[in-house]
């Protein structure tokens, strides 16, 4: 119950919302930076792949007879990746930096990231009610 | 990981910004100045200077420690922007005709500096709303922080 497996989603989503704030507050740095390149973090769709996997209506997954074989599938956890997006629109100094997107995907990931403490606050919240009782 | 670290970024790039601002400024605040300096017995105008960027790419022990343990997949970002240089502008010095002018050359002609005020009037806006941009991303990080300590 202390380490379930709802709170470590819930931790590695934390995880990923933070490498993906640093991603763009390193992009909205170097937005007059002759030939930089933006980067996006992608984890979400990961994470939906896992959970459904987790379900047992997921993609195919291999039968492991051996904790030593290889995952095949979505066998494993879902992990960030850092891209740089080929398709944005480049400016004359080599730059892709786009202002309104990185700005709004900040919000956004600010307003994801709130959303996942009150989760985990809540998590622990209720272990707590638990542990004295309920009855107060 | 650390969100230590994206405060860290917003401000390099507040600091590059504000170079930025101060170098324009001192383009301006120059604009008509031709003894800038004194070279083989003669006056040089001022000289139009320039701040040179560059994406401070460094990895931290973070970086390198989680791209090993396997906790993010691709290459992770910087540690924000670095200023690599103050460069000069090597444009032509504007020629104006002036006799009158103690730093005229024997024709008349006065050079002075290559500096445009129009140019640098646009680089201040945009080192501007630059630095407003990293000010949104630095309040964010803050905002994050403290969001995560709520958690007990």
């Amino acid at each position: 119950m202390l380490d379930s497996y709802h709170l470590q989603v819930l931790e590695r989503s934390l995880d990923a919302a933070t490498l993906r704030h640093r991603t763009i507050a390193n992009n909205l740095a170097n937005i007059d930076t002759p030939q930089f390149k933006s980067q996006q973090v992608i984890f979400e769709s990961f994470l939906q792949d896992e959970l459904n996997a987790r379900a047992g209506n997921g993609k195919l997954e291999a039968y492991r007879t051996n904790q030593r074989h290889l995952p095949f599938g979505n066998a494993g956890v879902a992990v960030p990746q850092v891209v740089s997006n080929p398709n944005n629109f480049i400016q004359n100094s080599g730059n892709d930096v786009d202002l309104e997107a990185e700005t709004t995907e900040l919000a956004k990931n600010q307003i994801w990231y709130s959303g996942l403490t009150q989760l985990t606050a809540g998590h622990f919240q209720k272990l707590r009610s638990v542990i004295e009782g309920g009855g107060k | 990981m650390s969100l230590f670290q994206g405060i860290n970024t917003s401000a390099s790039a507040l600091t590059a910004n504000r170079l930025r601002l101060d170098t324009i400024s001192s383009n301006i605040a120059n604009a008509e100045v031709t003894r800038a300096n004194f070279v083989d017995g003669a006056w040089q105008p001022y000289r139009r200077k320039m701040v040179e960027l560059s994406p401070q790419t460094n990895g931290t022990f973070d970086n390198f420690l989680q791209a090993a343990v396997g906790t993010v997949s691709g290459s992770q970002g910087g540690q924000g922007v670095k200023v690599t240089a103050i460069q000069e502008d090597n444009t032509p010095f504007k020629r104006v005709y002036d006799p009158s002018h103690p730093d005229a050359d024997q024709d008349g002609y006065l050079l002075m500096p290559n500096v445009d005020p129009m140019k640098e009037m646009v680089d201040m806006i945009s080192a501007s709303r630059s630095y407003e941009a990293n000010v949104t991303a630095l309040n964010a990080s803050k905002a994050m922080m403290l969001k995560a300590l709520e958690i007990k």
